[in-house]
C-alpha cells in the first residue's frame, strides 16, 4: 500500500513538474505544430538532430515530429486525418502525390507566407521545375529531401572484372554479364540489381524517349519506349540472368537492394541518391557513383519528397510549421541535410557554398549527383499519376519482370486499367 | 420453458446484440454502401454502382485473394492439426525434458508475429539463410523461399504453422489428459496395438479438441496480415496477397475506399458461409 502511495505521489509530482514546462512552451507565443514524417535510419537521425537544434532556441515554435511509416502509409494517415478534422500542419509527400493532393484542395497555398518568394530554391527540384507548368501554379510544395535515381558501382569488382562503368543500355548488359559470378547453376554475385519500381522504369522510359502521361493528360505508359524499358529488365533478368530483382515490394525492395550491394551480392545497383551517405559509410569497398545507363538520351525523373502544409490544419499551427520549414531551407540546414544524407541541396545558396568550401572536390560522388540536376525531366501535373504508379505500374512491373510476361501486352492492359473509375 | 417475464430474454441478449450491431452489423452495412462508390476520403464520393466489384473481378484481384486465402488456410489448418497432434502425442509424458520441450514449442505462440516474421526472413534468405544452406547441403536445389511466386505462399503457411502449432499441441494435450487410462488398459487387454488404440480410443476422444483447433486455426489463418506485411508485402507477383492484406492495400496504399469495402464485403460473406457450413457440420454430427 505504501508502495502504491509513494508511486502515486511520484507520478503526480512528475506531472506537476511537467505541466509548467508545457505551459511555458505554449505561452511563449511561438505556438506548436505537428509534423508527420517518413524518414527512417540515417535520415531520421539527421532530422532529429536538426529538430533538436531548432528547438534549442526557446523563441521558436515547438514542432511535434512523429514517424508515420513509409511514404504511402503516411499518406494514408494524412488523408484519414484530414477526413476526420485532425490534420497535422505539415508533412512531406512524394512528387507524384502533390498534384493529387493539390487538385483535391488539401494543400495550403504558400505564396502569402512571409519570405515564400525569397526561398532561392533550385528550380529543377522545386515545384517550378518538377512539374510541367509548375511555375504557373500557386506555390504548394517546398522541396526538402529531393533525390535522383543513380547508379552505384562496386569499385573493387569493377576493377577485378576489367570493365568500365556502363554508359548505355548495351554497355550495361555487357558489364552486368562480365560482373556476374556463377558457381555451377547458382549465381554468387549478380552483375546488376535494381528495384522493380516505378521510379526506375520512368527513368528508363524517359531515356528511351517516352512519356508516361502525354501532354493531354492521357496515360500512355510510354508507348513503345515503355515496352522497350520493360523489355530491358526482362532481358537482364531472364535471358541474361544477370539481374536480381530485390525481394519485397516498394521501399522494402530498395532496402534489400542496398543490403545486397553492401554485402557484395550485387556489383551494380540502381537506387536513389538518398542512400548515398549510408552506402558510402557502410561499404567495405570503394563506391563509385554514375548516371544511370542511357538509351537514346540521358533523362531522369527527380524522386524524393516535398514539404507541404495541410489546408485543414489550424492557422496558428500552419504559421508555426512555416517557421520550421523556412528554417530548414536556410543555407546551413540545407547543407547539413544534403551532406549528411545524399539528398540534393535544395537552395542555390547551399550549392554555391558547398562548391566554394571544397565539398564537391572532396566528395566526387556528390559531384556526380549534383551534375544530374541538368538531366531532370519534369513530371506531368496529373492527379492520376500516383494511382498509375501504385495501382497499375508497380504491380504490372513486378508481374512482367518476375513472370516474364509480354511487355507490350502488359502495358496495353495497364493503359486499359488506367481508364477504370 | 417459458420465461417469467416476456422481455427478460431480450434484456439478457441486449449487451451482446448491442456489441454485435455496433462492431459488426453497422460497419458491414457501411462497407456495403461504400462499395457502391468511388471515394478516396478527400474528394467527393461518386456513385458507380457495382463497378468496384467488376473492376476487382476483371483485374483478377478478387479471384486471386480468394484462391490465395483458401490455399493458405487449408495448409495452415491441416498443418497445425497434424503437427499439433503429433507433438502432443510425442510430449504427453512426464519428465523435465518433456516439460521443457512443451514450453519451448508453446513459446512460439506467444512471441509477436513481427519477431517471428523477421526471424524467418533471416532463416529463409534465398542466398545465406540457414534453411537454404541446409537444403543445399542435403542435395536439394537452392530455393528463393520468399521470392519465388510458386512457393512463397506455402512458405508463409509453414511459418504460420510453426507459430501456432504450440497452441494446437496444448489443446490436444488437454484432450489427451482427459482420456481415462482405463480405456487404454481395456483396449490393450483386448489385444489392440498402438495404431488400433489410437484409432479406437485416442482419436474419437480428441475429436472435440480437433474441431476446436481447426476452428481457431481457420480464424487465425483468415486474419493473417502481419506475416504478409512484413515478409512479402503480398508479392512476389501477388502470390501472397491474402484477403486481409488486399483490403489493407486497397485502402491504405491505393486510397480506394470503395474497392476495399467491396473486398471486405466479399470476405465477410466468405467467412459467414464457412462458419455456417462448419456449424451445420458440427450440429449434424451432434445429432447423430
Amino acid at each position: 500500500m505504501s508502495h502504491l502511495a509513494s508511486r502515486r505521489s511520484l507520478l503526480l509530482g512528475s506531472l506537476a513538474s511537467a505541466l509548467p514546462a508545457c505551459d511555458a512552451r505554449s505561452s511563449n507565443g511561438a505556438g506548436r505544430a505537428a509534423f508527420w514524417y517518413s524518414y527512417g535510419g540515417k535520415n531520421r537521425e539527421v532530422l532529429e538532430r536538426l529538430l533538436a537544434r531548432f528547438h534549442a532556441d526557446p523563441r521558436r515554435p515547438r514542432i511535434d515530429a512523429t514517424f508515420q511509416g513509409d511514404y504511402f502509409e503516411s499518406l494514408a494517415k494524412v488523408r484519414t486525418a484530414i477526413a476526420v478534422g485532425a490534420a497535422p500542419a505539415m508533412t512531406h509527400v512524394v512528387s507524384e502525390v502533390v498534384p493529387y493532393l493539390a487538385e483535391a484542395g488539401a494543400l495550403e497555398p504558400l505564396d502569402g507566407y512571409e519570405g515564400a518568394a525569397d526561398l532561392d530554391l533550385v528550380p529543377e527540384i522545386a515545384q517550378s521545375g518538377t512539374y510541367e507548368g509548375g511555375a504557373r501554379r500557386p506555390l504548394l510544395a517546398i522541396p526538402f529531401n529531393r533525390s535522383v535515381p543513380i547508379m552505384y558501382v562496386n569499385g573493387t569488382m569493377l576493377e577485378r572484372a576489367g570493365v568500365a562503368i556502363p554508359r548505355d543500355w548495351g554497355e550495361l548488359r555487357a558489364a552486368a554479364n562480365a560482373l556476374t559470378v556463377r558457381r555451377g547453376a547458382e549465381v554468387a554475385v549478380w552483375g546488376f540489381e535494381c528495384p522493380v519500381s516505378w521510379l526506375f522504369w520512368v527513368a528508363l522510359v524517359a531515356s528511351a524517349g517516352g512519356r508516361v502521361v502525354d501532354e493531354g493528360g492521357t496515360v500512355t505508359l510510354g508507348g513503345d519506349a515503355g515496352a522497350r524499358a520493360l523489355d530491358l529488365w526482362q532481358t537482364l533478368t531472364h535471358r541474361d540472368r544477370v539481374m536480381r530483382p530485390p525481394l519485397g515490394r516498394d521501399y522494402n525492395a530498395w532496402q534489400v537492394g542496398t543490403q545486397d550491394f553492401l554485402s557484395g551480392r550485387a556489383a551494380i545497383l540502381w537506387s536513389s541518391t538518398a542512400f548515398l551517405r549510408y552506402i558510402e559509410e557502410n561499404a567495405r569497398f570503394p563506391v563509385k557513383v554514375a548516371p544511370l545507363a542511357r538509351d537514346h538520351r540521358h533523362a531522369i525523373p527527380a524522386g524524393g519528397t516535398f514539404f507541404v502544409l495541410l489546408r485543414a490544419a489550424e492557422e496558428r499551427e500552419k504559421r508555426a510549421a512555416w517557421q520550421f520549414l523556412r528554417w530548414m531551407t536556410e543555407r546551413e540546414q540545407t547543407m547539413e541535410w544534403a551532406t549528411s544524407t545524399g539528398y540534393l541541396p535544395v537552395t542555390r545558396a547551399a550549392i554555391t557554398e558547398l562548391a566554394r568550401n571544397g565539398f564537391y572536390d572532396a566528395h566526387a560522388n556528390d559531384k556526380v549527383v549534383l551534375g544530374e540536376l541538368g538531366s531532370v525531366e519534369p513530371w506531368p501535373w496529373s492527379p492520376t499519376l500516383f494511382r498509375v504508379q501504385r495501382e497499375i505500374m508497380d504491380p504490372l512491373l513486378e508481374d512482367a519482370v518476375l513472370q516474364g510476361t509480354n511487355a507490350a501486352e502488359a502495358l496495353a492492359k495497364g493503359r486499359r486499367e488506367a481508364l477504370l473509375p | 420453458m417459458k420465461p417469467a417475464r416476456r422481455h427478460e430474454p431480450y434484456l439478457l441478449l441486449a449487451p451482446t446484440l448491442t456489441l454485435l450491431t455496433l462492431f459488426f452489423l453497422v460497419p458491414f452495412l457501411v462497407a456495403a454502401r461504400e462499395s457502391l462508390f468511388s471515394w478516396d476520403l478527400l474528394t467527393p464520393r461518386t456513385y458507380i454502382g457495382l463497378s468496384n466489384y467488376r473492376t476487382l473481378w476483371e483485374r483478377g484481384e478478387l479471384g486471386r485473394a480468394f484462391r490465395n486465402t483458401l490455399a493458405y488456410s487449408a495448409v495452415v489448418v491441416s498443418g497445425a492439426l497434424l503437427l499439433g497432434l503429433a507433438l502432443a502425442l510425442l510430449l504427453d509424458r512426464k519428465g523435465q525434458l518433456a516439460a521443457f520441450v512443451r514450453s519451448a514449442v508453446f513459446s512460439a505462440y506467444v512471441v509477436s508475429w513481427v519477431a517471428v516474421a523477421l526471424l524467418f526472413m533471416w532463416l529463409l534468405d534465398g542466398e545465406v539463410g540457414i534453411v537454404t544452406r541446409l537444403a543445399v547441403a542435403v542435395g536439394l536445389p537452392k530455393k528463393n523461399w520468399l521470392g519465388d511466386a510458386d512457393v512463397a505462399l506455402y512458405t508463409l503457411a509453414v511459418v504460420s504453422i510453426w507459430k501456432i502449432a504450440g497452441y494446437a499441441m496444448i489443446v490436444f494435450l488437454a484432450g489427451l489428459q482427459d482420456i481415462p487410462p482405463v480405456l487404454y488398459e481395456a483396449a490393450a487387454l483386448d489385444g489392440a496395438g498402438p495404431v488400433l488404440r489410437f484409432r479406437s480410443v485416442t482419436w474419437p476422444a480428441l475429436r472435440p479438441s480437433a474441431a476446436f483447433v481447426a476452428t481457431t486455426s481457420l480464424i487465425l489463418s483468415f486474419q493473417a496480415f502481419d506475416v504478409v506485411r512484413i515478409m512479402t508485402q503480398g508479392g512476389p507477383a501477388h502470390a501472397t496477397e491474402l484477403f486481409v492484406y488486399a483490403i489493407y492495400e486497397q485502402i491504405f496504399l491505393n486510397l480506394r475506399v470503395g474497392r476495399a469495402s467491396a473486398l471486405t464485403l466479399v470476405f465477410g460473406v466468405l467467412v459467414l458461409s464457412l462458419t455456417a457450413l462448419q456449424l451445420r457440420l458440427l450440429r449434424g454430427r451432434e445429432a447423430t
